[in-house]
């Protein structure tokens, strides 16, 4: 009778300790396969990284890589003592604007809350690469879950989203030194969501627009609109809409209208960043990385810094200076922005005096 | 508790497997994809037998042609560009985050686009800009309704508010307002969304 329930015991002991084995491995097979976005596609790493912020913004902003190349919270913080974060991605659609909202007003509730409105272009998912970036990032939750449903292509599964083993398991063959360098951890890859580049590659031969047969918004795209207006209205938080000032992809006078008359209509602020350039000094000469797409860190600069006068001046938002815990925070960040500027003008005025082989 | 073995190894193997034959159908869109491309760009590579199945040599679909030159849908872009002669003006625009440009090239009547995979470009669009050229059907800008029916006939499908003939995986796209045509647009269809 003891031989038996011992040897029960043993079994089930077993059995426990095989299924942890098989579990865990896949746990770090899944780990492993799993791009990292720690070189070249750096922006697949962006929205994970609020996670480990402290999450007691007064700005949050929120949008693609217009947001994220073309603002930076670092001289926010320096110039005016505003505490604000970025959570942008690539090509970030709205309704995953919509999601990334709602999980980050779980987190905090922040004063304000800046969009950028060049996704409202978009109707219907886009593209599974692009996806991915703004949502493999994300953390399990509602938002999440959602954000997935409403961003899949028609070929996209959602449980390759809830084991993205299946997705990646191809990359066995393929595997590099950063899947077992980034295996545990990641660096940070922006600075408060700023993507920074020093670099200068003036804007010419911008093409204008080209027509379209319907310059309308599309009904999905206001309806996350709204949705983001509701919620903010909901949680006492003041939604600012932005054009940021990137010259392409073309903003279309019909667009312009349109979200004149929404901001208008549901008593936002909206501020088009395209007709501000002479006010915030960008030269695109001299202000952008890539011809006109994205500011580089004096263009995106500049453009801060009219934000910062509106938000502290118009909006009300006074300076958090003085306040040790954000002080030291805050410290060992612009020491990082410093080191990285510091890295990045040293290596592109190598490349100017023809140290790039 | 061989049984759960076998069966955790079986159900990972078959998610492989099945999952191995909708990558192959996928058209090279993915975050692994291209990765793989900017990693493999130069080399013989299993992706790259693989999207070289999409490329054409030979013009495909509707095809413009300028100064004998055709100018088709997913050729490559390079002998074409060569054999037009120096462009009015040049814009190339890096994607947000993947390596590659996509680039424009404007001819003063008509602007090519390209797109780029495995390093080397292919046409993804030809755009009229003016009335000054015609499509070889002989069909030009703010002409109506009627001459584009006339040329390619009513078996054109309404996509977005255009007009649109399909054919051989290339779209030839006009947009109307009224009656009068304000848009011809040649158009690859490798790039497209749902």
């Amino acid at each position: 009778m003891e031989e038996k329930k011992l040897s029960r015991s043993r079994k089930v002991l077993t059995f426990c300790v095989v299924t942890i084995i098989i579990i865990g491995s896949l746990y770090l097979l899944q780990k492993l396969l799993v791009p990292k976005y720690m070189t070249d596609i750096v922006e697949g790493a962006m929205i994970a990284e609020y996670y480990d912020e402290e999450h007691d913004h007064d700005v949050v902003f929120i949008g693609d890589c217009e947001v994220y190349e073309n603002f930076t919270p670092a001289l926010l913080w320096e110039e005016y003592g505003i505490n604000s974060y970025i959570r942008g991605s690539a090509q970030q659609l709205i309704w995953q604007s919509y999601y990334l909202l709602e999980e980050t007003l779980k987190y905090e509730t922040p004063d304000v809350v800046i969009f950028n409105i060049l996704s409202m272009k978009y109707n219907v998912p886009q593209n599974e690469a692009y996806n991915r970036m703004t949502l493999d990032g994300m953390k399990w939750s509602s938002s999440k879950v959602n954000s997935v449903k409403a961003s899949m292509m028609e070929d996209e599964k959602f449980l390759d989203y809830v084991f993205p083993v299946l997705r990646y398991h191809t990359r066995i063959t393929e595997l590099n030194g950063d899947d077992f360098k980034y295996l545990f951890h990641k660096d940070k890859v922006t600075h408060n969501g700023y993507y920074m580049r020093v670099d200068v590659k003036a804007a010419e031969n911008v093409p204008k627009g080209r027509p379209l047969a319907d310059y309308s918004f599309g009904e999905t795209a206001y309806k996350y609109l709204d949705k983001m207006t509701a919620l903010c209205k909901e949680k006492g938080v003041q939604l600012i809409l932005v054009k940021a000032p990137s010259l392409y992809p073309y903003w279309y006078d019909q667009w312009e209208v349109q979200m004149e008359e929404y901001a208008k209509e549901n008593d936002l602020v909206y501020i088009n960043f395209l007709e501000l350039q002479e006010e915030c000094g960008l030269d695109f000469t001299t202000d952008t990385y890539d011809g006109g797409l994205h500011l580089n860190l004096s263009g995106a600069e500049k453009a801060t810094k009219w934000l910062g006068e509106f938000l502290s001046k118009e909006i009300g938002l006074a300076s958090r200076r003085g306040e040790e815990k954000l002080e030291t925070a805050w410290k060992k960040k612009l020491d990082a922005y410093y080191e990285e500027i510091d890295r990045q003008t040293k290596e592109w005025q190598e490349k100017q005096n023809g140290g790039e082989k | 508790m061989k049984k759960l073995v076998l069966v955790l190894m079986f159900a990972l193997v078959m998610t492989g497997c099945g999952k191995e034959k909708a990558d192959d159908s996928e058209n090279n869109s993915t975050v692994v994809e291209n990765q793989n491309n900017q990693e493999n760009q130069g080399s013989e590579s299993k992706n790259d037998e693989k999207t070289d199945t999409n490329k054409v040599t030979e013009p495909k679909g509707y095809v413009f042609e300028y100064n004998g030159v055709k100018i088709g849908m997913d050729m490559e872009a390079a002998p074409i560009i060569a054999a037009l002669g120096e462009a009015d003006s040049y814009f190339e625009a890096p994607s947000c985050a993947f390596e590659g440009l996509d680039k424009t090239y404007s001819y003063g009547s008509f602007e090519i686009d390209t797109y780029e995979q495995d390093g080397k470009d292919y046409i993804s669009t030809v755009f009229f800009c003016d009335d000054l050229i015609e499509t070889p059907e002989g069909v030009c800008l703010f002409e109506t309704k009627a001459d584009m029916i006339k040329a390619y006939g009513e078996g054109f499908k309404e996509e977005f508010g255009m007009l649109v003939y399909e054919k051989e995986g290339m779209k030839l796209k006009f947009i109307l307002e009224g009656d009068e045509i304000t848009s011809i647009e040649y158009s690859s269809t490798v790039l497209d969304v749902q």
